[in-house]
């Protein structure tokens, strides 16, 4: 339970919104992934052009530090998403029904309250950093070759914001299940049995070529 | 109340609410805030109409520290090394050193389980993370072994202790961030994983077959192989070893002259010469957004942990909770190798608490200065010395010490992140099963430890020669 | 009265005026202002100006060259080849430029005041393999430098490349870059010295600029009796500051020596063609961007050099 769960999913609204915000997280995933793709290239380029011309990546270390926000924000929202934050499970594994939802609400509402402090605070960071009166609107740039950093600043509260929906939804979702007192509601990560979550396992694995 | 007692309170929230089942990364950040408010508004007495201004401080502060801290390069080397990692999977390499070691130490009593053991160590030469040498292994050896009727709890225990070698046997993303902190020679530092990194890998096995002589009903060796079958299973495994020269003269050129770069640049291009060799195994776009979007998805849980475990040391940093520590670790008055012993253990508790990364980068400023002192300084001689090793070669063996602590901090509950990371990927096994079954690999690690701090040879003697 | 200071690093000759003043105010105030330093807990040193613009806490030291954006006014003194040659220079320069209207305005931004700065020794080259005694020798140079100093480089052919500070001893080691420019004592505390053949003496291309700056209302809501503490404080600190750095200097001599060392000096007409080549052009394009965005450039570095006239007279 404490990585991989899964996510149920039916046709009413709740869970279309759910469907809905896991494509733009995924998307944005996808996006973290490639950003760590072109680091891989970044070095290429680097010692490629410093070993064959003499001409290395004028500020490799900067664009290095523009790339990492995004490769480590972006997949935060998808993450959670399928309950892959990890966290000790000991307590919250033994409860069932009306108690397990009343809990996961409990600590999905803190995570809430933690994330939109942080956007407040993540925005602030940015917005220290971005002037638009200036060249590039930019008001603190990067070490060697003065690259703006509010684009990249700009993506903590960006990654934040999607993930406040994520629990907001995630927050409908405990609640619905606390008041409908469900066995299996939708758009939450779940506990499922072994079985069913082995014959998914490996269909995931004979996607990949071992 | 004094910013200490403040540190200490919030910290025992923190473990309380981590216990409660919180998600690590978010509790961190909780406690991180809460207290970092707490300081501020304690500054300003407590007064009502300043609640307001000691948050939004609070607010501010914590709100820097998620792009402030990952927009490092340093840390950049750990998607890349999860990147190899997930590429090798799709290329098709984890099963060919798996297959191999099967063929060649199968035999052995618990000979899966050892196998298991030998090919996470291969795995750890193209692999820099070892929560991914955990997640890929936990998909191709578990059931494996399953399979063969080894009790699921050891099965899933080999998988993550299995795991831990990656960061000692280079490339190790927490071994060049060591060396980044402290300021010594990364090659030298790699270069001295190696031993230490296959002691590892033995002890571990000589545990896995002492314990399958103790249980008959221990799983059963894999027999049979003939030694063409051996030889047959070499050639796939054996691009891997072209992956590792390409990675160890990057960073450092063990037959003298120049390497070939900087780590940053070693470890992406590794990177990329793994992508190179799963394109030529037939790599399809669905595979490789597959691999990029499982990257993403580990990066990201590494890197929230990561930010959010970095607001809770900021808030530290403001309690003065690291220079208490430091006082009374200089204070002692005791033999130096038994404060050095101490350190190690004060390590292990609190590395069962925290993120690896959180935990060296809150300590060695101050453990490491402690630590160099205890030997004589960092300019000392060998002859002059503590612990009989000069000042650079002792900035090496602690740091493959402490790596090796991080390490076994990655199977301890509670937040024993490899164990997650395998009851993650196999829907069978609960966190606790895996608890259970790496229980004895502590063992292991323990005799290890000892040995490293017992003969110094083991770190030191190929660093030596460079 | 407690503030919290924000440093990074570790206690050094770089920070010895900070320690003098957290002993100076203790002694002067009987222990009712004081300062608790940190070296890199309360905040990343790229970060300080942030830290004093929120409030979170009350002195901080930070470099200019470390973001541009953030302080463009006091990169007039990391411009190279302006010509100092003694720390007791640098300090008249940067107090000239601190004293500014419009660089007060530029720091008020981050709710900050500039208090006094931290004079940094001139760069100077520390190279691999054979010396480079010629400007025509930079041709190809592949170099560890970064902003004005890097471009200066540039000019005469060397190639600028992008390392951390703590990355150049494996760059040097692995021959990504050939030279590491650096003030002497960073030459010795991130030990490119352990791998030099050579260091160039008298290069002197210039330096960064770090000054110590303090919140704004924090200094504002002081009483009278310890602002008056703070200010009496520098005089004091700066001369026990410049003293700490002779010793390192007498370090240097002997550091180098006992490696073996080569120092190279670069004659007066290779000196006279790289500040020709380097430091007109550079100072002509920072006064066009700056006063493109509406700084009185001209202004601060006729300032400055007047402040280094009368210094050196
Ligand atoms: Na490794
Ligand atoms: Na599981």
């Amino acid at each position: 339970m404490a990585g991989h769960s899964s996510v149920l999913t039916d046709g009413g609204r709740l869970s279309q919104i759910d469907r809905g915000l896991y494509r733009v997280e995924r998307f944005m995933a996808l996006l973290s992934g490639i950003a760590v793709f072109s680091l891989m290239v970044l070095a290429v380029v680097s010692v490629g052009g410093r070993n064959l011309f003499n001409a290395p990546l004028p500020g490799y270390v900067d664009w290095i530090q523009q790339l990492m926000p995004l490769i480590a924000f972006m997949g935060v929202s998808f993450t959670q998403r399928d309950g892959g934050h990890i966290r000790m499970d000991i307590l919250v594994g033994r409860l069932k029904g009306r108690a397990l939802w009343g809990a996961e609400f409990i600590t999905t509402a803190f995570m809430l309250v933690l994330i939109v402090l942080l956007i407040w605070g993540s925005w602030a960071h940015f917005e220290r950093s971005f002037d638009f009166t200036r060249p590039l609107w930019s008001r603190d740039s990067s070490i060697d070759i003065a690259l703006p950093l509010w684009p990249a600043k700009l993506l903590a509260p960006v990654a934040f914001s999607v993930l406040a929906l994520r629990l907001v939804l995630q927050l409908w979702g405990y609640a619905r299940a606390f008041a409908q007192n469900l066995a299996e509601p939708v758009a939450v990560p779940l506990v499922r049995s072994a079985a069913e979550l082995a014959a998914e396992e490996a269909e995931l694995v004979s996607g990949g070529k071992e | 109340m004094e910013p200490i007692e403040i540190g200490i309170a919030v910290s025992a929230f923190l473990l309380v609410i981590v216990v409660l089942g919180m998600r690590v990364a978010f509790a961190a950040g909780i406690a991180g805030l809460v207290g970092l408010f707490w300081i501020f508004w304690a500054k300003f007495g407590y007064e009502p109409d300043r609640f307001g201004r000691a948050m939004t401080i609070a607010v501010k502060t914590a709100g820097q520290v998620p792009h402030s801290k990952v927009a490092s390069q340093s840390l950049s080397l750990i998607p890349t090394f999860i990147l190899i990692g997930y590429l090798a999977y799709y290329a098709g390499l984890t099963k060919a050193l798996f297959e191999a070691a099967k063929r060649w130490v199968g035999w052995l009593p618990g000979g899966l389980a050892v196998s298991t053991v030998f090919a996470t160590a291969g795995f750890a030469a193209v692999s820099g993370a070892s929560v991914a040498t955990s997640a890929v292994f936990a998909r191709i050896a578990i059931p494996e072994m399953l399979k063969l009727n080894y009790d699921k709890r050891f099965a899933a225990g080999v998988v993550a202790a299995g795991g831990t070698l990656a960061s000692l046997i280079p490339p190790s993303a927490i071994l060049v961030i060591y060396a980044i902190i402290v300021e010594q020679d990364v090659g030298k530092l790699l270069l001295a994983g190696f031993i230490p990194g296959a002691f590892s890998a033995l002890v571990y096995g000589g545990l896995i077959v002492s314990m399958a002589l103790v249980w008959p009903k221990f799983g059963p060796p894999v027999r049979g192989f003939t030694w063409r079958q051996r030889l047959a299973a070499l050639p796939p495994a054996f691009p891997i070893f072209f992956v590792v020269f390409i990675i160890v003269f990057f960073i450092y050129n063990p037959f003298g002259g120049d390497p070939w770069g900087t780590p940053t640049e070693g470890g992406a291009l590794g990177a990329a010469v793994v992508f190179v060799m799963a394109l030529i195994n037939g790599l399809k776009w669905g595979q490789l957004k597959e691999a990029l979007i499982e990257t993403a998805k580990l990066t990201a849980m590494i890197f929230t942990i990561i930010w959010g475990v970095l607001i809770y040391v900021r808030f530290l940093g403001f309690a003065d909770l690291p220079r208490a520590f430091s006082d009374w670790i200089s204070g002692l008055d005791q033999a130096p190798m038994l404060t050095l012993v101490m350190i190690l253990l004060a390590y292990a508790v609190l590395g069962m608490f925290m993120d690896a990364i959180g935990m060296l980068l809150l300590t060695l400023p101050v453990v490491y200065p402690a630590v160099m002192a205890l030997n004589g300084g960092e300019l000392v001689s060998a002859a002059d010395s503590t612990f009989g090793m000069s000042g650079p070669m002792c900035a090496i063996w602690f740091g493959i010490l402490v790596v090796k602590m991080a390490e076994f901090c990655l199977i301890t509950p509670p937040i024993g992140l490899n164990c997650f990371v395998v009851a993650g990927v196999r829907p069978e096994v609960s966190v606790q099963d895996v608890f259970r079954g790496v229980a004895p690999f502590f063992v292991a690690d323990a005799l290890t430890i000892a040995g490293l701090v017992a003969f110094p040879q083991i770190v030191l003697w190929l660093p030596s020669l460079a | 009265e407690e503030w919290n200071v924000s440093l990074w690093g570790k206690a050094r000759a770089f920070t010895s005026h900070v320690e003098k003043l957290a002993e100076v105010l203790d002694e002067t105030t009987d222990g009712e202002f004081t300062l608790n330093i940190s070296y890199g807990g309360l905040s990343k040193n790229t970060e300080n100006l942030d830290g004093i613009s929120i409030g979170a806490f009350e002195m901080a030291q930070f470099c200019a060259g470390y973001h541009r954006d953030k302080n463009p006014s006091i990169t007039v003194l990391e411009l190279p080849f302006l010509g100092v040659n003694t720390l007791e220079e640098e300090i008249a320069v940067s107090m000239a430029v601190y004293n500014h209207p419009a660089v007060q305005d530029d720091l008020g931004r981050w709710n900050a005041k500039l208090l006094m700065p931290s004079p940094l020794p001139q760069y100077n080259l520390v190279g691999t393999g054979e010396p480079r005694t010629t400007l025509e020798d930079f041709d190809g140079m592949r170099v560890r430098a970064t902003g004005g100093i890097g471009e200066a480089f540039r000019t005469v052919g060397a190639v600028p490349t992008s390392v951390t500070s703590s990355e150049a001893y494996a760059a040097l080691d692995s021959g990504t870059v050939d030279t590491v420019a650096f003030a002497p004592h960073a030459h010795l505390s991130f030990r490119t010295i352990d791998m030099a053949d050579w260091w160039t003496t008298n290069l002197n291309p210039g330096t960064v600029n770090c000054p110590v700056v303090v919140n704004t209302d924090a200094y504002e809501m002081l009483s009278d009796e310890h602002r008056e503490a703070l200010d009496a404080a520098i005089p004091v600190v700066m001369d026990h500051y410049l003293e700490a750095y002779g010793k390192i200097y007498e370090q240097w001599d002997q550091v180098l020596e006992e490696r073996g060392v080569e120092k190279v000096t670069f004659s007066e007409e290779d000196l006279a063609a790289f500040r020709a080549k380097a430091a007109d052009p550079i100072r002509e394009k920072w006064i066009a961007d700056m006063s493109a965005q509406g700084l009185p450039a001209q202004e601060l570095y006729d300032v400055m050099m007047d402040a280094l006239a009368k210094a050196q007279m």
